[in-house]
């Protein structure tokens, strides 16, 4: 395979070159106004944004409320293996209520593809967007989009009120230099590919449910 | 009139014939325009959103040298590699020979417009591996050996009847009621193996990011996010142009991509991937490679007029908005980038073949009036109109007729005493019953059509009358 990059001087010669004769400037100045409404309650913004991307959004008073809701999600899933990402919180959690369910650690490797869920911690919640915030120290990569059930498990005060804070947070604590992977997720897997008609589950998960601690 | 321009006028005849074809459009078209505008209202203001994005683009492309050397140095700090290809063939080459010296049988690829640009798949295909197109549009196109007919939804053309029988005919299974949600999971199943035994998957970029060095893939069904996540080698392939300066100004690029391309507030998955695998990482590709792609666009960077085409974030809306493309579709186009923006581009990147495509347009401007990055597209028309003229010459058939236009446009008599005789002359014609016959000098309408209807009076006759009586209701 070819390493060299025979053409890469040519190409920024060319750029150069181009450059040389400068764009007009912009006439008109009167576009200068805000462009998105501030978010005024993050909580109850976020709610309504989960529920508009058809995610599931189960607000908890509490680690043992937490639990206590992942519990009964568990229950209700098919059998069958569940990857969790390997960090000590959800390790207290999973062995309150795995329930005897096999369990793969992301520590383990990649999830696998007959894994029934996945449960991942977040970097962060965004209210403007009703999204989750996810970078490869969630979990990895597959995490959050092999199995058809990616149940979340935030707390509160990861909520932040919209995109521009989510991204220059993420600048500011570099997260793209510890992490190989991020993704801003807004909802289940879907395509409206055939006649605009919304299907849910295309490649990725049917349900993203996230489980809000509202005591942290 | 080249081959290709005849081509196309045969094509956008026989379409916009097309009953059913109409109709499909015109369901998908309806519920485009219904989610945009839902999409728009969301915005406390739209127009500083547009501005705000042409900005960005705007830094970006006119620094391109410095931001692409920014972007290349933090891709290989993540430990990933970067290719310069000043054309389709060393792109192509570069992947193939990567593929090859790292034993690839199975690519999955998931949606990107300029992999269809340099028509990547066939020179893969050539060497016995597989390709699987995941984004299912494209995959339901692949399987009927089409190019996409929309750089959004690459199988807008089609309905669920039509997808059932190619489903049938190709999988081997039958979705009895063609119901959506059993269609996509047959895909789904069927692509899942795919993903899993893949060793290559090859992505394109909404973005590449260059104070982060990473790439932006913005997807709604997981097939970039798989794509990207379980083959053991990610190959990003991309155009110069799509380089942005920060990560943070996707806090306004990345709603204004999704509302334009979709009607939603944010695509689902928009993904960031900044190298391969980090160790403690517990999956994602071993090897990254982005493939940096200029095929054109630099020449087109050199026309100061008509550099801010590069801005382009490829979301689809002048497609969508544009009465050409809803009538005569995208395949009739017979290019990689369809509509207005491809009507513009296309030329630039493929040559003089294509300047038929500056004509595709009633020059409406609805396409500059919705780009949700500024472009003037209607007006650049009008430029590559001009500069073909200008380098090809014109026919002495048209020249004279331009005279004479000329001259009657400086002698008002002259133009009446036309007009007269036009109206009277045709009123004679069409009494004839010779519309549409090889007499009749309004023949490339009335063949057809029925005949326009003739005005008694002359419009300047009708606009002094008009005025006549509203200045005597002043009174």
């Amino acid at each position: 395979m070819a390493s060299a990059n025979p053409s890469r001087e040519q190409i920024l010669e060319r750029i150069r070159a181009g450059l040389r004769v400068p764009a007009a400037e912009l006439e008109d100045r009167r576009f200068e106004g805000q462009i998105f409404e501030p978010v005024q309650n993050p909580l109850e913004r976020f709610q309504q944004e989960c529920k508009a991307n058809l995610m599931e959004c189960h607000l908890a008073a509490g680690a043992q409320e937490t639990s206590a809701k992942l519990a009964q999600l568990l229950r209700d899933l098919p059998g069958g293996e569940i990857y969790v990402q390997d960090e000590p919180a959800l390790r207290r959690m999973m062995d309150a209520v795995a329930d005897g369910r096999a369990v793969r650690w992301s520590t383990e490797g990649a999830p696998r593809e007959t894994s029934q869920a996945t449960v991942t911690l977040a970097d962060a919640l965004i209210a403007q967007t009703g999204s989750v915030f996810v970078s490869a120290s969630c979990g990895g990569r597959g995490a959050s989009v092999v199995a058809p059930c990616h149940i979340v498990v935030a707390r509160v005060s990861q909520l932040v009120p919209d995109l521009e804070t989510a991204l220059r947070n993420a600048t500011a604590e570099q997260r793209l230099e510890k992490n190989s992977f991020a993704c801003i997720i807004s909802g289940s897997s879907r395509t409206a590919d055939i006649e605009k008609i919304l299907v849910q589950g295309a490649h990725g998960p049917i349900r993203l449910v996230v489980l809000l601690d509202l005591e942290s | 009139m080249s081959s290709a321009a005849q081509q196309f006028l045969r094509d956008a005849a026989a379409k916009s014939a097309d009953l059913v074809h109409r109709e499909i459009i015109r369901k998908n078209m309806e519920s485009y325009d219904a989610a945009h505008l839902r999409g728009r209202s969301r915005f406390k203001d739209w127009e500083t959103a547009r501005r705000r994005c042409q900005e960005i683009k705007r830094e970006a492309i006119n620094h391109l040298d410095h931001y692409l050397l920014q972007f290349e140095e933090k891709v290989i700090a993540h430990g990933g590699h970067v290719f310069w290809a000043a054309n389709s063939a060393e792109a192509c080459g570069y992947i193939r020979d990567l593929a090859v010296s790292r034993g690839v049988r199975t690519v999955v690829k998931s949606k990107s417009m300029v992999t269809e640009e340099i028509h990547l798949a066939p020179v893969l295909e050539e060497q016995g591996i597989k390709v699987w197109e995941t984004d299912l549009g494209e995959f339901i196109v692949q399987l009927r050996n089409e190019p996409p007919y929309h750089i959004v939804t690459p199988a807008m053309h089609l309905n669920r009847q039509q997808i059932r029988d190619l489903f049938r005919d190709k999988l081997g299974e039958d979705v009895a009621d063609a119901d959506p949600q059993k269609l996509v999971a047959l895909a789904r199943r069927k692509l899942r193996e795919a993903f899993f035994a893949a060793e290559m998957g090859i992505s394109g970029a909404n973005f590449i990011i260059a104070d982060s060095g990473a790439v932006a893939i913005s997807t709604n069904e997981g097939n970039g996010r798989l794509s990207t996540s379980l083959p053991r080698i990610h190959v990003a392939v991309t155009g110069i142009e799509k380089v942005i300066p920060r990560l943070v100004d996707l806090a306004t690029l990345w709603p204004v991509l999704a509302t334009s391309g979709t009607g939603q507030p944010i695509t689902t998955y928009s993904t960031l991937i900044a190298g391969p695998r980090k160790p403690g990482e517990a999956d994602g590709p071993e090897e990254f490679h982005v493939v940096l792609i200029d095929n054109g666009r630099s020449g087109l960077l050199a026309n100061a007029e008509e550099r801010e085409v590069l801005h382009c974030i490829r979301c689809g809306a002048c497609l969508n908005i544009c009465p050409v493309y809803r009538n005569i579709g995208g395949h009739t186009y017979n290019t990689t980038y369809q509509g207005p923006i491809g009507s513009v581009l296309t030329p630039h990147l493929r040559g003089s073949d294509f300047q038929h495509l500056s004509y595709a347009s009633s020059l409406c401007g609805a396409c500059s009036s919705v780009c949700p990055v500024n472009i003037n597209l209607h007006h650049h028309l009008l430029h590559n109109r001009r500069d073909f003229t200008a380098a090809a010459g014109s026919k002495a058939s048209g020249r004279l007729q331009f005279r004479l236009w000329r001259i009657a446009m400086v002698h008002p008599r002259l133009y009446a005493v036309g007009g007269w005789l036009m109206r009277r002359g045709l009123r004679l014609l069409y009494g004839l019953g010779l519309a549409g016959s090889a007499l009749d000098p309004m023949r490339a309408w009335s063949r057809k059509r029925a005949p326009v209807p003739l005005p008694r009076r002359s419009f300047r006759a009708q606009w002094k009358k008009g005025m006549a009586l509203t200045g005597a209701a002043k009174e």
